[in-house]
């Protein structure tokens, strides 16, 4: 068995495995831990697919400040309490796995029925596409093909930014001119 | 003339239209119009007699076609009015009488606040009775039949605002609608088997087309058209009640021409019933029960123009008898003598209630013959002229028909005849003496009719006094008759067991006796009779209500049919409201239901985006 | 590389559908947050594997960007999911009925 099947044999399992397990924690913040799990896994993933810059981005941004965000927010409003297990809509639960399954069997349908399970990558991708590595590959097409979306997406992230600092720190803000009409109604009916 | 005849019929028409759309302008003017016009139709009347008389006597008919009215497909009726003794003598009575009694009418309703409308249904009456005796086929003689049972309806029920008045007006209507069903069924048997309506045609070549069975059946179910529309016995309950209607009404409709309609239509069609034999003894049956038991009916009724409807329906039931008997001309004279006498006693009626403010029970009447000298006059002559008396015409009449049945060989039937004779001056008696001979009993002074009401009663007088010396001498001689021969045959009878000097004697003799029977019990005062009802409730009640007939029918068809009124409104409540109910419940509880789907929960929207998305997929990849 | 490019993507769909039950069975507002986290990293594994097997960059310069836009996604999200508990003090999401028919 080549390496990169027994790493694909021995992750695959830990990923959909932290997955589910992160599917069926009460408690938040265990999920929250699973899940970081499944981002190394998928990092690992990359890096077999020669994708070694997105092995180091994905680690670094998503398992270290998304979900690093994430924990912070979960015990910051303490909602690590663990959640009911009683389910008020009736059928929710199974109906979720079912078309869950259903997405999962239609999409593999169209896998066998797309690619083929047979399909071997070409062997020769660090040579010819990942001249010179992987991260200078990736920015030769980042910045000349790429360009324009790359300075769209720079200015969405100062955006959130801001919309994030503005949002989270009204506590007070003057009433809207809407607010004032209704709550006039209120008082006269 | 003959040619205008039309106009007889025309002149009451225009002036029902007139009064209905300007009555209540034209006022009083309303009832001399009508008057006028329906005088100035008898004047017509003689003429056309004038100008009958000049043709020989066996051509005495003129047709006279007016114009195409139902041409479909094979089925051809004109509007043409037939002129011959038969039914000129038949307008002269309508006419004759009619305005006699318009006139009575102008002062009786005099303070009616819808004189006009009275006068317009009298005047659009006319014009259907006069259809109906003119016309010259089956489908016009339905249409004049039902026209009078509509102005029947509308004049009985002219005070509706009175419940009884109006029911009595339904009652009417919808008991000789059942006759009138039974008539049209035989109209269009006659038209099936004959293939024409028109008379001539009918009894012509239908005489000799007809099978037995066929003419028997048209026989019948014209006759059960004739039953109802003359309140024969079963169809007779609506009389008595009819009497709610204005006095004119009664002696006009009720008395003198609509309820002899029915002795005309027999008449007219007697080729038919004598093609059939069954049905001539039917007609004779009918007629003679109907007298018998119209008769007893009348001995117990208080109200005196109950016991007078009783009394119509008794002469009908005569006239009905003399058919039967195939003494066409004996009916006919009969029925004129009776218009002449009848439509007397009933206008003095009106002359009485008049005088005592609409007061009808003749228990609180007696002795008015002080207060009203000369209604106690013409009412003694009307009395005395149904009873038989001679001279009186009613004498002639009655007595040729009792005649007849002696000469007839039917024993059986001359005896019952001469025991309704005896009743019928009995019963005509019995209000003469109790409304104005005997003791007051009632409290108020009664003030005679004035003198325009007066007048036309004269006349009716003068004709109950002459008429039958007049018309009708001797049964086969009579002038009546004579002039009828043409139409309905002569006069067929054998020898009778008895000369006819005895018979004679016989009727007269019986008709004094009633009257002196009747003066004994109700006027001298020597028989307790107010006591009656008390001493023997039974009797007294049979006869006070004409032997229950009204509650029998009541119980076999109001309450049934009330019944099934009462199921079908629970059908319409339960089932058919029900089932609209019903769905609009549903679509409530339907409605009840779509909310759940819109709960808020933002799990079950996004559980139905994925829903989507999987049908959609599956969609997708099932295509390719 | 010997495994079959399929077998990437057939893991993607897996994690797909898995993140995909997460957000309809859980109430929790993060952890059905966490679970679409789930759903993009899902995808963005198969637009690798599907770059890989193409012999070009593009599916991971998609993916990059994804990446990209996530992180401010989440950024957001989280304010959202703040001023949410801030308001009402439960962060289930069973409770925010107010779109109530």
């Amino acid at each position: 068995m080549a390496p990169d099947e027994i790493v694909f044999w021995v992750f695959a399992p830990i990923s959909i495995g932290s997955a589910i397990a992160m599917l069926l924690q009460r408690n938040a913040v265990h999920a929250a831990l699973f899940l970081v799990v499944n981002f190394f896994t998928i990092a690992v993933f990359y890096l077999v697919l020669g994708a070694s810059f997105l092995f180091a981005v994905q680690i670094i941004v998503y398992a270290g400040a998304i979900m690093v965000l994430f924990l912070f927010v979960i015990m910051l409003l303490g909602v690590d309490r663990e959640e009911t297990l009683v389910e008020r809509l009736r059928g929710q639960r199974v109906l979720a796995v079912v078309l869950g399954a259903g997405i999962a069997i239609e999409l593999v349908v169209a896998i066998r029925a797309g690619i083929g399970f047979a399909t071997k990558a070409p062997a020769n991708f660090d040579e010819t596409v990942n001249q010179g590595g992987n991260a200078q590959a990736l920015a030769r097409v980042l910045f000349l093909q790429y360009f324009f979306p790359f300075e769209v997406t720079s200015v969405l992230l100062i955006v959130a930014a801001i919309a994030v600092v503005v949002f989270a720190s009204r506590r007070r803000r003057a009433i809207t001119r809407a607010e004032a009409v209704t709550a006039g109604h209120r008082e006269a009916a | 003339m003959l040619d205008l005849v039309w106009l007889i019929p025309l002149l009451p028409l225009a002036g029902a239209a007139v009064n209905l759309l300007l009555g209540r302008r034209l006022g009083k003017a309303a009832g001399w119009l009508a008057t006028g016009l329906v005088g100035l139709g008898f004047v017509l009347a003689v003429a056309a007699l004038v100008d009958l008389l000049g043709l020989p006597a066996d051509q005495r008919v003129h047709v006279a076609n007016l114009f195409d009215w139902i041409t479909v497909g094979t089925f051809s009726v004109d509007v043409a009015l037939r002129v011959d003794p038969l039914s000129i003598t038949m307008t002269l009575v309508v006419t004759g009488v009619g305005a006699l009694i318009h006139l009575y009418a102008i002062g009786y309703m005099d303070h009616d606040p819808r004189f006009g409308v009275f006068f317009a249904h009298l005047n659009l009456f006319v014009f259907f009775m006069l259809m109906l005796v003119l016309a010259d086929n089956y489908l016009l003689l339905y249409l004049g039949w039902e026209g009078v049972g509509l102005c029947s309806y509308l004049l009985i029920g002219f005070w509706f605002e009175r419940p009884s008045a109006s029911s009595a007006a339904k009652k009417a209507f919808v008991t000789t609608r059942i006759g009138d069903a039974a008539m049209l069924l035989g109209i269009v048997l006659i038209w099936l088997h004959v293939g024409s309506l028109d008379f001539g045609a009918v009894f012509g070549r239908g005489a000799s087309e007809l099978t037995q069975g066929a003419a028997t059946a048209i026989a019948l179910l014209l006759l059960a058209g004739a039953i109802g529309k003359s309140a024969q016995l079963p169809l007779h309950v609506w009389l008595p009640d009819a009497m709610e209607g204005p006095t004119p009404v009664s002696a006009l409709i009720h008395a003198a021409t609509m309820v002899t309609a029915g002795v005309y239509l027999v008449v007219r069609s007697h080729v038919l019933f004598e093609l059939s034999g069954t049905a001539l003894t039917v007609v004779l049956v009918v007629g003679l029960v109907s007298a018998l038991y119209a008769a007893l009916a009348s001995i117990g009724q208080f109200d005196l123009k109950r016991a007078l409807a009783y009394s119509t329906m008794s002469q009908i039931g005569f006239m009905f008898f003399a058919a039967g008997m195939r003494f066409y001309t004996g009916a006919m004279l009969l029925l004129v003598c009776h218009a002449f006498y009848k439509a007397l006693l009933f206008l003095t009626a009106g002359n009485v209630l008049h005088g005592l403010h609409d007061e009808t029970d003749m228990r609180r009447m007696g002795g008015l013959r002080a207060d009203m000298p000369l209604s106690a006059a013409w009412f003694t002559l009307g009395a005395l002229s149904l009873a038989g008396i001679p001279p009186l015409a009613g004498f002639f009449a009655k007595d040729q028909i009792v005649g007849f049945a002696a000469t007839s060989g039917r024993e059986v039937a001359w005896v019952l005849a001469s025991l309704g004779a005896f009743l019928s001056a009995l019963y005509i008696a019995r209000p003469l003496f109790l409304t104005f001979f005997g003791r007051r009993r009632g409290r108020e002074h009664a003030h005679e009719a004035p003198g325009p009401m007066q007048a036309p009663l004269a006349v009716l007088a003068f004709l109950t006094v002459v008429g039958g010396l007049f018309l009708g001498l001797t049964a086969e001689g009579g002038r009546l008759a004579r002039f009828l021969e043409p139409v309905v045959g002569v006069v067929e009878h054998g020898e009778a067991a008895l000369p006819e000097a005895a018979l004679i004697s016989i009727s007269v003799v019986l008709a004094l006796a009633a009257v002196a029977v009747a003066f004994w019990i109700w006027a001298s005062g020597r028989v307790d009779w107010e006591a009656f009802p008390q001493r023997q409730p039974e009797l007294a009640g049979w006869l006070a209500n004409a032997f229950y007939l009204n509650t029998l029918y009541a119980w076999l068809v109001q309450h049934p049919g009330k019944a099934f009124g009462r199921a079908l409104t629970v059908v319409d409540d339960r089932v058919i409201d029900g089932a609209v109910n019903e769905v609009a419940e549903d679509v409530v509880d339907a409605s009840g239901v779509a909310p759940r789907i819109q709960r808020g929960f933002v799990r079950s929207y996004a559980l139905a985006f994925l829903l989507g998305a999987v049908a959609l997929l599956l969609f997708l990849g099932l295509r390719a | 590389m010997s495994t079959p490019i399929a077998y990437f993507v057939a893991v993607s769909a897996m994690l797909f559908a898995i993140g995909t039950v997460g957000v309809l069975v859980r109430k929790n507002a993060l952890v059905i947050f966490m679970s679409v986290e789930l759903q993009l990293n899902a995808v963005n594994l198969a637009l690798v594997a599907f770059s890989r097997m193409h012999g070009n960059l593009n599916g991971q310069v998609v993916a990059f960007f994804s990446m990209v836009v996530a992180a401010a996604e989440v950024v957001v999200g989280l304010a959202i999911i703040v001023t949410v508990y801030r308001r009402r003090q439960s962060a289930s999401v069973d409770d925010l009925t107010v779109l109530r028919g």
